[in-house]
């Protein structure tokens, strides 16, 4: 049972440990902000009406982009979110794992939690299946 | 907590892992073309809930943890009480989709709703389980909300055609402010961290123990707690949070509602016993909680049955008067938690065993009065579109044109309103003996005024059906085609009678699972 040291808890935190973190964030929008600036600055301007139009990547864009998109869009994104979940959690889990001893009794319980944890997303990946989700008609 | 007790703790858990198991097959089955495959989602899913009852039953408490007791009783019940409302739930969704496709119309996945229905409804009762064995802050944390989060899906998909609107109504409602309980609890069990440090529940108590020697109970702890109780009191719908109920149940088809009155609340009271058993109540030792987390309960107690009472009169729809009626009888157990485990010897002055006995035996009686709605219907208009029945006088004359679903009714009412020899009355006594155990006489006092004013509704609900005539200007309710949900019903209305002369045995049963563990002093159980 792990009791906090006092010196943990917030009023005790030295803040001086984050000057570092204070210090990249005032360089990241200093360089943002120099950046936009000196371009509005320096830079030539010429408008046209191709300048105007939208970045495709160089394609001509067609249409209006407020138009409904097909809901097999958003249910592709959400079982990416659930696969995209899943590796989250396993980097921690690897990270820890190599720690424990081989051939142990605490790490097949480790395997074996990892290993049920995959199937939960395997049978999600059968639910989106059966569901139709990956099927475009 | 060491990994080999992490070990122990995962044999525990096979009635989950069954119905873990259960809830894949169904969400798999229930997207088959094939009717007879999709038809055996329910089968599958009382299978599941049988052997997880069964494997619940024949665990054996090792005598650890803050009520060792509880997990195999708590999920026997779980698991009985699961199965009657499965029965019930039989046809609450795709009614519309599965004629279409009856009719030639080619079956398409995403329109049904089946497999998720069922699915959720196993999730949920996992979830229920798992309040039952949490020994943790954050698995009871993740337990109350597998609880609730598929509940908010089962209300919006609980009916179809033009209530589904209502019922998308009601789903938002309760989603949003479940959300809001949610983190109202979480932000208590964040305060409790960090005013002890650790998550385990074992060891809180210690912490607390050690602290009651001390200098008491810091004042973070004691938020901590109150912001907890006062989260949780959402699942169990008491007053301040119980805002959301009338809605909610009017909403949601009468299986769905049926299904919330009894399984948030189980888990809600679950988490307060726990919860409270951390911070007081060391048995026979004569402490008691916190004098602000007992006014906070005693408070709430007296509030939420009066309210709910009252304002149950005021309905003349039947599932709203039993949402308000839900409310009371929350409140009614808020007494036995004030009143606490007694002195832990006998079981009339436990009010833990009088909680878990009262959660049965209302989870029964409730279903049975909601069954008895989900299996009438009307069809007013000619879109052949039915309504369910909603109104009280909509049971004019129940008696008399449907005599079982009629009676069920008024056995059911009046074992709500705890009529002497039904099981409600055997349920409320050991709340009353409880209370003035533990010398709770003005809580006893307003918890006697209110079953007498929840008469004044419950009655209405046995006149109705009993005294008067069918209403003639009105088309007469038909039975619901689907044979289960009747089936349903009569199975309440006959345990609310039998399990009358099984009444000791359960309360017995009950006090061994509110035993507290075997005295070892500051035991070596938390490490």
């Amino acid at each position: 049972m792990a009791i906090l040291a006092p010196s943990m808890f917030l009023a005790d935190v030295e803040l001086s440990n984050y000057l570092p973190i204070v210090v990249i964030v005032l360089m990241a929008i200093t360089f943002g902000i120099i950046n936009v600036g000196v371009s509005m600055l320096l830079g030539p301007r010429r408008k046209g009406k191709v300048k105007g139009v939208t970045y495709e990547s160089g394609m001509n864009p067609v249409g209006t982009a407020r138009k409904r998109f097909n809901v097999r869009f958003y249910l592709i994104a959400v079982v990416f979110l659930v696969f995209d979940v899943e590796i989250i959690f396993l980097y921690p889990w690897a990270s820890t794992f190599a720690h424990l001893t081989p051939q142990s009794e605490e790490s097949l319980l480790w395997l074996g939690r990892i290993m049920f944890f995959l199937l939960t997303t395997v049978v999600a990946y059968l639910y989106g299946w059966r569901k139709g989700v990956f099927k475009f008609d | 907590m060491t990994m080999q007790s992490m070990h122990d703790k995962i044999l525990e858990l096979w009635p989950e892992l069954v119905l873990f198991a259960g809830t894949c097959v169904v969400m798999v089955m229930g997207l088959s073309p094939k009717l007879a495959v999709r038809r055996m989602c329910a089968p599958v899913a009382g299978a599941a809930l049988a052997v997880a009852g069964v494997l619940a039953a024949l665990t054996t408490p090792e005598g650890r943890g803050l009520l060792p007791g509880l997990m195999p009783f708590a999920k026997v019940v779980v698991s009985v009480v699961g199965l009657a409302m499965l029965l019930l739930l039989d046809g609450t969704v795709d009614r519309t989709e599965e004629r279409l496709i009856a009719s030639g119309q080619p079956f398409n996945p995403l329109r049904t709703n089946r497999a998720e229905f069922y699915a959720f409804f196993l999730f949920s009762l996992t979830g229920l389980m798992l309040c039952a064995s949490a020994n943790d802050l954050i698995w009871l944390f993740l337990a109350l909300e597998l609880t609730s989060l598929p509940t908010y899906i089962m209300v919006t998909i609980s009916r179809g055609g033009k209530a589904g609107a209502r019922s998308q109504e009601a789903g938002v409602k309760y989603f949003f402010l479940g959300a809001m309980g949610a983190a109202t609890f979480l932000f208590g069990f964040a305060l409790l961290y960090g005013a002890t440090g650790t998550t385990n529940l074992q060891a809180m108590k210690e912490f607390f123990a050690h602290a009651g020697e001390g200098g008491g109970i810091t004042d973070l702890a004691i938020a901590g707690m109150l912001m907890s109780l006062l989260g949780v009191a959402f699942k169990i719908a008491a007053v301040p949070m119980h805002l959301y109920t009338p809605d909610v149940y009017e909403g949601a088809a009468a299986p769905v509602s049926a299904f919330l009155a009894f399984t948030p609340k189980t888990a809600g009271f679950i988490s307060m016993i726990l919860l409270c058993s951390t911070m007081g109540w060391t048995h026979g030792a004569g402490h008691s909680l916190p004098d602000l987390v007992r006014l906070l309960l005693w408070v709430m107690a007296a509030l939420t049955m009066t309210v709910g009472n009252v304002l149950a009169i005021l309905q003349s729809n039947v599932k709203r008067m039993l949402a308000y009626s839900s409310v009371a009888h929350s409140g009614y157990m808020l007494v036995a938690l004030v009143a606490g485990p007694g002195s832990g010897r006998g079981i009339t002055d436990n009010g833990l065993a009088a909680i878990l006995f009262y959660l049965l035996s209302y989870g029964l009686m409730n279903l049975g009065a909601f069954a008895v709605l989900a299996c009438l219907e009307r069809r007013p208009g000619p879109d052949g579109e039915y309504r369910e029945i909603e109104t009280v006088d909509d049971l004019r004359g129940l008696c008399k044109t449907q005599p079982a679903l009629g009676w069920t009714m008024v056995v059911c009412a009046l074992s709500l309103l705890g009529f002497p020899p039904l099981l409600g009355f055997f349920a409320k006594v050991p709340l009353f003996t409880s209370a003035i155990a533990a010398g709770e006489i003005v809580l006893v006092v307003i918890l006697g005024v209110n079953a007498a004013i929840a008469a004044y509704y419950y009655l209405r609900l046995v006149a109705m059906p009993l005294l008067e005539e069918p209403d003639a200007t009105l088309p007469p309710a038909a039975r619901t085609p689907f044979v289960s949900r009747p089936l349903a019903a009569f199975i309440s209305a006959a345990s609310v009678v039998v399990l009358v002369a099984f009444a000791g045995t359960l309360m017995r049963e009950a006090g061994e699972a509110a035993k507290p563990p075997k005295a070892t002093g500051h035991s070596n159980a938390a490490k």
